[in-house]
This record gives C-alpha cells, structure tokens and sequence, in this order.
C-alpha cells in the first residue's frame, strides 16, 4: 500500500505520459471556460458559468494528477542497474567508471 | 509534470488564467447588452421646517421635506451580469455665488436587487400595488420597476449655512449604479453610448422650497428621517 501511495505521490507517469497530462490540463480547462461562458450568456445566467467552470476544474484535477493507466503505457528502458557481475563497461573521456 | 504535487500546481496555474480570461469576457458582454432605461419624476409636494441635526445638538437648521411621484422603467440595466443597481434620488439648486457650483444632495435611495441575488435586510422591497407593506418580502414588479406615489423622502435635506427657505431653480435628478457581478460600476447615463441609450426623462421640473409656515410646534422638534434613529438611543 505504501509502494502504491509512493507511486501515484512521485508520479509514476513516464515521458509521453506527461506530454499527455499537459494537453489534457490546457485542452479540459480552456473547453470548460468556453462552454462556461457560452452556457451562462445564453441562458442569461450566471451562476451556471460560475458551476460549469468550477466543475471543468474538478474533472481536469481528477484527470491529471492522478498516475492513471494511459500516463503510464510507454515506460522508459532504462539501462540494467550495474554491479560486478554486470559485465558492462562505461568510458567517460578515457577513463572506465563502470 | 513529474510528480502529483507538480501537475496540481500545473492545473491550478491555468484555471487561474481561464477564470480570469473568462471574467474579462464577461465583464466585455456588459458593453454589447442594449439597455433603454426611462423614468419619470414629479415633485408632489415640499415644505420647509426648523428643527436640530440630532437630539442634543443645540443648533437649529433649516430642512426641505420634499415628496414625490416616481415612475421608472429600469428593467434593461438587469443583465446577466447585474448583481444590484443603487438607485438614488438628488435635489439640486444653485449657490447663491453663481461662481460655486451648484448644491446636491440625495433625498432618497434604495437598492434594487437583481433576481440572482440572495435576500438581504438592506435590499428594497417595493410596496404592494395596494399601498400597503409587500408580503413575503416580494417585489409586486419586476427588478428596475418602480411606481411610488407621493413617496415621502428617506432623507430630509438642509444647505450648509443652515437655511434652506426661499431657494430656487431646485430640480429633483434621477441617478444610479449598477453593480455587476464581475466587472465596472457604471453610472447613471443621461447621452447614448454605443447599444445603451440615454435615460429618456428622470428629472423633474423647477420649483422653489418655500418660505417657513410660522407653527410654534415645529420649531421644537427634532428632525429625523427613517435612517438618522438606526443604532441610537432614544
């Protein structure tokens, strides 16, 4: 349970993920702004600007913060952990660190 | 967009801009909303009497009672974005210097609230068509519409020197505020501007406040209007 809360706090999200988080943060909230808008002016109402606009911010708060699956489909491969038994050799400028 | 705390900071950032943005909008719509505000004052009757600012004042100043017949169509100043619309009823009369500006002052006012506001003490509540108090504390017209029949003043007026008789070229104006939900305060317009036309009518004709009658009683009494006795004692 603890690896699952250290999972969604740290993110969990890989690359394309985050990318995809972005578009839906600017997508969500400039579409919910604008339906707010045009909602309100022509029902001549203002509280239900105030509501839809509230509401499109919920929705992109529970759409993006958590690690949901789709954020997570392209995980990067990273490089094996090295030890000795590893059998990898890395050069920096000449010199064998690895 | 690393972390959870990074992508709330993220969404939070950009819903601020998106309200902001569609606040603007909004407030811009006000400009587009035509708007056709009319009204008619009458002077229904004025008199002027002696009397003291408040109980222990020793000094003693003049005041003009005036009443009057109002008439208002301001039912176009309630647009989706109006929240309230202040009304508010001036006399004003030249100085004595006609290099000084002439005197003005609110002899009544009332705070119209629009039907998305919630119910407030301060909020008027137009009387039943009857003459007597509304119930339910319901307007009998819509927002903006007033009829009121020899309505007496809120306030009772006096001129800073304290003398108010024999004063003449006085002219009852109609004025207002409209307060929106997001965006400027507007004043009374009198010219058009683009979509709004300009209040047709609102102000009465020209009349004199007349000399005091010469009753005993008046002079020992002390002149208050409905607001002057809220919070005191006695």
């Amino acid at each position: 349970l603890l690896d699952c809360a250290r999972h969604h706090a740290n993110g969990g999200q890989d690359f394309e993920g985050q990318h995809l988080a972005e578009l839906v943060t600017t997508v969500l909230l400039g579409v919910s702004g604008i339906i707010a808008f045009l909602v309100g002016y022509v029902q001549q109402d203002i509280y239900q600007t105030l509501w839809i606009g509230l509401g499109g911010t919920a929705l992109t708060f529970i759409a993006v913060v958590p690690s949901w699956s789709f954020y997570t489909k392209n995980p990067v491969a990273w490089l094996p952990p090295h030890n000795a038994t590893s059998g990898l050799r890395i050069d920096v400028d000449g010199n064998q660190v690895g | 967009m690393h972390s959870a705390l990074v992508r709330v900071q993220n969404v939070f950032g950009f819903f601020t801009t998106v309200a902001f943005v569609v606040a603007t909008v909004i407030a811009l719509s006000v400009v587009v909303t035509p708007q056709a505000p009319s009204a008619s004052v009458k002077l229904k009757n004025v008199q002027v009497v002696r009397g003291r600012p408040h109980y222990y004042s020793t000094k003693r100043e003049e005041y003009a009672h005036i009443k009057f017949d109002l008439d208002t169509d301001l039912t176009s100043l309630f647009s989706w974005n109006t929240k309230q619309v202040f009304l508010y009823l001036t006399a004003t009369y030249p100085s004595l210097d006609p290099r000084e500006p002439p005197s003005q002052a609110i002899i009544w006012d009332a705070v119209l609230p629009s039907l998305s506001e919630p119910l407030h003490h301060n909020q008027y509540i137009h009387p039943a068509k009857n003459g007597k108090a509304s119930k339910g504390k319901k307007s009998p017209y819509p927002p903006g519409e007033i009829h009121l029949a020899a309505q007496r003043p809120k306030y009772q007026i006096t001129d800073i020197s304290g003398k108010i008789q024999n004063r003449t070229d006085v002219v009852l104006e109609l004025g207002w505020n409209v307060q929106p939900w997001v965006g400027a305060l507007r004043w009374a317009n009198y010219e058009d501007f683009g979509v709004w036309k300009g209040m047709s009518g609102g102000k009465s004709g020209v009349f004199s406040f007349p000399e005091i009658k010469k009753r005993k009683e008046a002079d020992l009494k002390t002149e208050k209007g409905g607001e002057g006795n809220r919070g005191k004692p006695a």
